[in-house]
């Protein structure tokens, strides 16, 4: 299965980790870290926005919150996606 | 103004979140030395991003790209251009006209393809060179989106084979030669890092340094930098209460149809009163003239 990551640990970062899933099993969020409690709703909808705006159906996605802002958190996203699209690494 | 243009860290979200906070002229979102090889894709999205969405206060905003040597210059390009929240690009090892006119068409390009007005993006170039410096008045009227050129510190140095002294000496020369041409052709002269981040003193040395030599800012990689460059380059009270005598009198005398007039006993004549108008300017009282 491959599998993608961006981001870091770092203060008001998040690390994104995605993996490929089987046709049909849509979108998979898992969210943990500092943030993850408050604001998990607002997280999973960001989250989503970005995976369907890229076109992607199938996929397993997990965050590792650092306090990331939205806008962080959407460019994350889009990196992690695009590096498994691209091959992974 | 561009008193102090201060480097953000490409793939670094806090200091991008927080990075206008500080209060600097301007903002340098960093793409090239700040960002590790293995994380270039990963902070063009990021920087991306934050030029979408991000507060940049009333920062003139820049992204530096990577070098048209490199694979990444185009996609950075293409990356932060488009959008309405980024100025101007500063572009690392320009060592002659031919670089700028690379850029600049690329530029338009890309410009075009968005229906964005042409010439919008603005170029800072980098003279990091031997080559560079020597080249710097070819560079600075190489394209009119030249807005400032800056000389490097640590690259230029390498490459004249010396290191970085506390007096600057190895880069005396370079920076006399990049205020000439910058002022020649009309673009801001900018200088290059102070690099030692707790050396308050030296700073403020080298600062009244480089403004005395007519340059116009600098740039700074360290938020504690800018209230310090910020105060050399400031008018003092006395530099302001002047200037506002001289461009008094100076509309006073338009106003009774003469040219010349005599302020506390010296002839004040029109490059006078301009650079009085630019004291206010820089003083932030630029709506007295």
């Amino acid at each position: 299965m491959n599998t993608a990551q961006a981001g870091t640990l770092e203060s008001m970062d998040c690390l994104v980790t995605v993996s490929e899933a089987a046709p049909g099993t849509g979108v998979k969020i898992q969210i943990a870290g500092s943030s993850a409690s408050r604001f998990r709703t607002a997280m999973e909808k960001k989250a989503a926005e970005v995976i369907a705006s890229m076109g992607v159906k199938d996929i397993e996605l997990s965050i590792q919150d650092n306090g990331a802002l939205d806008i962080v958190l959407g460019a994350r996203i889009e990196a992690a996606v695009k590096r498994l699209i691209g091959g992974g690494r | 103004m561009r008193r102090t243009m201060l480097y953000l860290p490409g793939n670094n979200p806090n200091m991008l979140t927080r990075g206008y906070l500080f209060g600097s002229d301007g903002l340098i979102l960093d793409l090239e030395d700040a960002v590790a090889m293995v994380e270039k894709d990963t902070a063009r999205i990021l920087v991306q991003h934050f030029l979408r969405q991000g507060e940049f206060g009333s920062c003139e905003v820049t992204v530096r790209i990577n070098g048209v040597d490199t694979e990444y210059w185009k996609d950075d390009l293409a990356a932060v251009v488009p959008f309405p929240a980024l100025q101007g690009i500063r572009a690392p090892k320009v060592d002659d006209a031919k670089t700028v006119k690379i850029i600049d068409e690329e530029l338009s390009s890309i410009e075009e393809k968005n229906g964005i007005p042409l010439g919008r993006t603005k170029i800072f170039c980098l003279l990091e060179t031997a080559k560079g410096i020597w080249n710097a008045y070819d560079i600075a009227t190489a394209s009119p989106r030249v807005a400032a050129i800056i000389p490097g510190g640590e690259d230029l140095t390498a490459d004249l084979k010396t290191s970085r002294s506390s007096e600057g000496t190895e880069l005396d020369w370079a920076r006399r030669m990049l205020v000439f041409a910058a002022r020649a052709a009309g673009v801001d002269p900018i200088d290059t890092v102070f690099p030692r981040v707790s050396d308050d003193a030296g700073l403020r040395k080298e600062t009244e340094f480089i403004k005395q030599l007519g340059f116009e800012g600098k740039s700074v990689i360290h938020p504690n930098q800018i209230p310090i460059i910020h105060n050399v380059f400031n008018p003092t009270e006395q530099e302001i209460a002047k200037a506002l005598k001289i461009v008094a009198a100076a509309k006073e005398a338009a106003e009774r149809g003469q040219g010349a007039v005599s302020v506390d006993g010296r002839m004040v004549d029109i490059p006078v009163v301009k650079r009085a108008e630019y004291t206010l300017l820089k003083a932030g009282l630029s709506e007295v003239k």
